[in-house]
């Protein structure tokens, strides 16, 4: 069934660089290219910004080899490539928050070779997040960012911009947590495709208007019946995957996808900022505290009792790795979240992405995971 | 009660019928193979094919498409075969096929044209859980093809070349083209042939290797797939596994289309 109530997310998906483009028309603000979910998004939107995550266009591409190993993950690749081919050419700069050091590659192979890019700016935030230090070290990166922004646009962000920007996007993780918590329902009434485009567009669509796109959804959300068969839990662990073809195939054949680990996901909007009176710091220490990406997830691994907590509250019956070749922080937290998952009675699949997927193989996988976890008896 | 199995391979198809037998007039859990298998190559037109070689098979076993109960599928083409009652994957139909073998058997590796796999399987012969090689055929049968015609060499002459060799020559078996320009360089090094064999069969077995160890080596292993035809490969895979034996069947390519008839017999039960 097909009610049409995500089409406005779809359209944003499908056509956000035509939307960046009107939204600069309709505001005459500035378009920020922003890589990395660590990116404290609060401060552009202060500075009447729009930050646009770069996601990559799933196309082979032959312009990155100079510039980038080919042993990089694909997503740097095909991020990379969707500035050297000009898909950004709207946006004035571009921003990197410290993660992992090939997309630190990525985002300085951008700054450089990007013909429009106007300004750049890298915050340095700790990966360390859990030493004592960490805090007052991102508070004053934080802090410099801010003032950056402020010389950039002649314009200094006072305290009550950032409060309305943090107040505007701490709405949107609420919002979307909201709509999150209908998948914890059996036979949820939002597919994992559907939650893929609300959760993927809150990176690149103007939070106000999305806000209100929220809202209209979670108001009709409580009489609709999608009328199609759960089949099997799934659940999605990764970073950045917004391959929508891999993720309906999923769902056409016996599964639903009803919550997922990823920066494309849940780990971009999971946690809202905590009341302080001083705003730099609710800001830089929300992201201290959000649900951790490998790169910042040690000496203590917080994400793998995160990530059955996440499977065991939303019902999950297979986890599914996402893993993006090459992609290091993940390859290295794979075999003990596989174990961890696996001994507390999440079985697991792994599949190895690259910038285009072979969805006839892929498919043959994701079947073959669902005959081994069917309840039926074969034989 | 007949049943069929058809597994569309990428190089070719297998059909295998399967009849009930019946001990003392009540049905058992026990099967004979009606027609042993039935090989065409694949086809532009996977569904024309299919139905090609189902008819051969049903014609060598003097029966009629009336006489069969249900027709399951397996392999990368299943999908296009319209007159199939189900599909089920490669790694249930190959697991299940060499438990009926073997019910000992607790690892299946099915190295086949262009995919190699690792399956655990369990006691009553369900797979749970595999690894597969993804986007390359350096883990699987076309790549000792390959090989084997640089050598000017059949697939078969191949593997029994490599036993005369003693020597081991390490290999990169990433990629098949690189691997290719590394043979001819062993040739112009005028390496021996068998030599040569036995470095990209080891190459070949190191690389399932991998992947099985991803499931876990649990004896007892068989292979299954057109490789198991290579005596060679056999005993790379063996060493490779670190393993007592490698349990080889009879048409081993056939064994996950024999896979697909027992569980459409079963699911008539």
């Amino acid at each position: 069934m097909n009610d049409g109530l995500f089409d406005q997310f779809k359209t944003w998906y499908e056509k956000r660089h035509d939307y960046a483009r009107d939204w600069k028309a309709r505001t005459g603000g500035q378009v920020v290219a922003t890589m990395c979910t660590y990116t404290p998004e609060e401060l552009l939107i202060a500075a009447g910004m729009l930050p646009v995550r770069v996601l990559g266009a799933h196309e082979p591409q032959n312009v990155t080899e100079p510039h980038i190993f080919g042993m990089f993950c694909p997503f740097c690749r095909d991020s990379l490539a969707q500035g050297l081919l000009g898909r950004f050419d709207y946006a004035e700069g571009v921003t990197l928050t410290q993660s992992c050091i090939q997309y630190r590659q990525t985002f300085n192979s951008w700054r450089m070779h990007v013909p429009t890019v106007q300004w750049d700016y890298y915050v340095p935030m700790p990966n360390d997040v859990q030493s004592p230090h960490a805090r007052k070290a991102h508070y004053a990166e934080v802090q410099s960012f801010r003032e950056f922004l402020g010389a950039l646009t002649g314009k200094p962000l006072t305290d009550e911009m950032l409060k309305e920007a943090l107040a505007v996007v701490d709405e949107n993780r609420t919002l979307l947590r909201k709509l999150f918590d209908y998948r914890k329902e059996a036979n949820p009434r939002v597919t994992g495709v559907e939650a893929l485009y609300a959760s993927i567009t809150a990176q690149f669509v103007d939070r106000r208007e999305h806000n209100e796109m929220l809202k209209k959804v979670l108001a009709a959300l409580p009489t609709r019946d999608l009328n199609r068969p759960e089949g099997v839990r799934f659940m999605t662990i990764g970073s950045e995957n917004d391959d929508v073809a891999f993720m309906a195939m999923i769902e056409s054949v016996g599964g639903t996808i009803v919550i997922d680990d990823q920066c494309s996901g849940t780990r971009h909007f999971w946690n809202a900022s905590k009341p302080e009176d001083d705003v730099i710091k609710a800001i830089a220490d929300r992201y201290c505290d959000r649900p951790a990406c490998p790169t910042k997830d040690y000496p203590n691994h917080t994400r793998y009792d995160h990530v059955l907590g996440l499977a065991k509250e939303y019902g999950v019956q297979g986890a599914i790795f996402l893993q993006q070749k090459f992609c290091d922080p993940h390859e290295g937290d794979y075999p003990d979240l596989k174990r961890h998952l696996e001994d507390n009675g999440v079985p697991t699949l792994f599949l190895e992405f690259d910038i285009t997927n072979p969805i006839g193989p892929f498919r043959i996988r994701v079947e073959a995971f669902l005959e081994t976890l069917g309840e039926e008896e074969l034989f | 009660m007949i049943t069929a199995g058809i597994d569309m391979g990428s190089r070719s198809i297998k059909v295998v019928l399967l009849e009930e037998i019946k001990v003392d007039g009540a049905p058992q859990l026990k099967y004979a193979v009606k027609k042993a298998h039935v090989m065409l190559p694949g086809e532009m037109d996977a569904d024309e094919a299919a139905e090609k070689a189902y008819d051969e098979a049903l014609k060598a076993a003097g029966v009629t498409r009336d006489d069969i109960k249900a027709v399951f599928v397996t392999g990368a083409g299943r999908s296009q075969v319209k007159f199939a009652t189900e599909g089920v994957t490669e790694m249930t139909a190959g697991a299940r096929g060499a438990n009926y073998m073997f019910p000992q058997v607790r690892t299946v590796v099915d190295v086949g044209a262009e995919e190699g796999r690792g399956v655990k399987v369990d006691a009553d012969g369900k797979a749970i859980d595999f690894a597969g090689n993804e986007k390359c055929a350096a883990g699987a049968g076309s790549f000792a093809e390959a090989m084997s015609r640089a050598l000017q060499m059949s697939l078969k002459e191949f593997g029994e070349a490599s036993l005369r060799s003693d020597k081991t020559i390490p290999m990169n078996a990433q990629c098949t083209v690189f691997a290719e320009s590394e043979v001819v360089s062993l040739i112009h090094a005028s390496t021996p042939s068998q030599d040569i064999a036995k470095a990209v069969l080891d190459a070949v077995a190191s690389r399932i290797c991998a992947m099985v160890r991803r499931v876990g080596i649990e004896e007892s292993v068989a292979l299954i797939g057109g490789m198991a035809h290579s005596v060679g490969f056999v005993a790379s895979l063996k060493k490779a596994l670190d393993v007592q034996d490698v349990l080889l069947p009879e048409m081993p390519e056939s064994i996950s289309a024999l896979g697909c008839a027992l569980i459409a017999a079963e699911r008539q039960q």
